[in-house]
């Protein structure tokens, strides 16, 4: 019994791990585009942006549909501030949220 | 010595037609290298802000030409005198040919981290006028004259008018919330650009079927990152459609400021979807604005007649790869609620009630639907639209670019179809700089009098053959534009 529960607490505390390890690796910003390089195929992009609080250079991978017909059609372009979302995933920043700036 | 000078010359001459080759490889070599090396440099720097990155300078031009037939019902005309009002005969109207030029400059400042200005300046005129005469007429109440809310939407003079001109302060306190406040983007919204062949309204965007009317005024916006609902935002918004200026104490009676007030949801924008729910309510309506040279003479507001609700939603569809094309399409529905004091305007009409009715609540309802299909390879955009306003139905929607009137403020049907042709050019000035042509067509049909206005009693235009309907507008019927426009925007 005292196994069981045990291994209960266990497995909670490395899903509470796990679920803060994803949360810790979803990355905020908002920065402002540089440099948009739409793919051959036009099935991703990948994007570079100056963050406005640090002037880091970040890069990101986008593959949402939303946002790549927002590159193909210039709704969004170079010199527009974004609010983003991100993941590091095999080294490379996976967008996970890319909205122009709200605003009017 | 000879030997010994010829020998390196020789050999000089040897070594030089066995190495220049090698050497022209090499110069070859590098510069490609250069080349190569410049055209990345170039095609970073272009991706790169500049220095006037912070200044976004665009604009509009539109040359148009309508065509306007419009037929007065019989009626009686109110002369002043409400026991002697003049018979009229059932009679046409027309201007066969008026032509427009229509100027917008917009300019975008990038002032501070967080912290825009936007203005579009316009200068909206009739060929051979400077002045709003040739467009003004005693039909509609939206199109007597030239005044705040339509300054710019409406043909006037030839100066560049502030159409627009606020400051907006974005991610405050880190968060997606934004405060704007200034001359309010609150003109040619969804769907109102389709027909206009205008890129769609952004968070400052307002459904055209509800307002469509330049407004001073702020609003404090939020728009949350949720997972199942892309795009989502809200909006509080407020604006002052008339400042009564200074009052004293000893003023009985004095006018109050016309103020409204809005809570608009976007809860879903994608293309696929958008969808809109809106409330406003105009508190203190005024009976009349401003209007220093209307076809009436000079008018101003005599008294506050009450508020009214709006209610609305709208969605917007764009679907694409639909054959050889896109298809945009819309549906709009509103419903106006009045809410109406004791005050009478000129002692004779109140909000939709008429002096000796009871001054009741009344309820009207509009609705707008249309379709657009862009035909990728030839540019080619195709639209109809159509709305209905019922018997009480009342919009803010003066400053609507139609010419006869606001046609989504129309009590009856309207009926409107268009072809957009754009130029196959390549765009230079901006990526999405364009130059067009656009055929268009419109029918009103008129069931009820008084569309764009809340002053007074809507009757029915087929029963004005009776005295006691004495009208102050000559009541139209119908009325036609066949218009068309040559336009770039960039």
């Amino acid at each position: 019994m005292k196994k069981i529960a045990a291994t209960i607490v266990l497995a909670l505390f490395a899903t509470l791990l796990l679920c803060q390890g994803s949360l810790a690796d979803e990355i905020k910003a908002v920065a402002v585009i540089t440099k948009i390089e739409l793919a051959a195929d036009g099935a991703s992009a990948v994007v570079a942006l100056k963050e406005n609080k640090t002037d880091a250079v970040i890069e990101v991978l986008v593959t949402d549909d939303l946002t790549l017909d927002k590159f193909k059609d210039h709704r969004i372009v170079v010199g527009d501030e974004i609010r983003l979302k991100y993941q590091v995933e095999d080294g490379k920043n996976i967008s996970k949220y890319f909205r122009k700036t709200a605003g009017c | 010595m000879k030997k010994s000078v010829k020998n390196p010359i020789l050999a000089s001459m040897a070594f030089a037609a066995l190495a220049l080759p090698l050497a022209a490889f090499a110069a070859d070599d590098a510069l490609q290298q250069k080349v190569d090396a410049l055209t990345k440099e170039v095609e970073t720097l272009k991706q790169q802000p500049g220095k006037f990155d912070w200044l976004t300078i665009g604009g509009d031009y539109r040359f148009r030409v309508d065509s306007l037939h419009a037929t007065i019902a019989d009626y009686y005309q109110f002369t002043g005198d409400p026991l002697a009002p003049a018979a009229m005969k059932e009679e046409d109207v027309k201007n066969d040919t008026l032509y427009t030029n229509r100027l917008g400059l917009n300019i975008k400042a990038k002032v501070t981290q967080d912290v825009n200005l936007t203005t579009r300046l316009l200068m909206y005129k009739s060929f051979g006028n400077s002045d709003a005469s040739a467009t003004s007429g005693t039909f509609f109440a939206d199109r007597v004259g030239q005044f705040d809310g339509t300054q710019g939407h409406t043909p006037g003079d030839d100066k560049l008018l502030v159409d627009q001109a606020f400051i907006t302060w974005s991610n405050i306190a880190d968060e997606p919330i934004w405060f704007s406040v200034g001359r309010r983007p609150s003109t040619g919204g969804v769907p109102s650009h389709l027909r206009q062949n205008a890129d769609k309204p952004g968070n400052g965007g307002i459904p055209s079927l509800m307002v469509d009317y330049a407004f001073d005024g702020m609003s404090l916006g939020y728009a949350p990152d949720i997972e199942a609902l892309p795009g989502a935002y809200g909006k509080i918004c407020y604006g002052r459609g008339f400042e009564s200026g200074y009052e004293k104490d000893s003023d009985a009676g004095a006018l109050n400021d016309m103020d409204m007030l809005g809570i608009s949801l976007v809860p879903y924008e994608t293309d696929p979807l958008y969808l809109n729910v809106q409330w406003n309510r105009g508190y203190d309506i005024i009976d009349a604005p401003v209007i220093a040279d209307s076809a009436f003479g000079p008018m101003s507001p005599s008294v506050n007649l009450g508020s009214i609700d709006w209610f609305g939603v709208t969605t917007l569809s764009t679907l694409k790869n639909v054959g050889p094309g896109s298809l945009n399409f819309f549906v709009s529905g509103a419903a106006s609620v009045t809410h109406p004091n004791d005050n009478l305007s000129g002692g004779m009409a109140g909000l939709m009630y008429n002096a000796g009715e009871e001054a009741e609540s009344k309820y009207g309802w509009g609705a707008y639907a249309g379709a657009r299909y862009d035909i990728t390879s030839t540019r080619t955009k195709i639209g109809a639209e159509y709305n209905h306003g019922s018997k009480n139905w009342v919009a803010m929607d003066h400053a609507s670019d139609d010419m006869w009137t606001g046609k989504l403020g129309a009590r009856g049907d309207v009926y409107e179809v268009y072809l957009i042709q754009e130029l196959d050019r390549k765009a230079i000035a901006s990526y999405n700089a364009r130059a067009f042509f656009r055929l268009g067509y419109q029918y009103y049909n008129f069931d009820y009098t008084g569309s764009s206005n809340w002053v007074g009693a809507p009757q029915k235009i087929s029963e004005l053959d009776d005295p006691m309907k004495q009208q102050l507008f000559a009541p139209v019927k119908n009325a036609q534009d066949l218009y068309a426009t040559f336009e770039v925007r960039f």
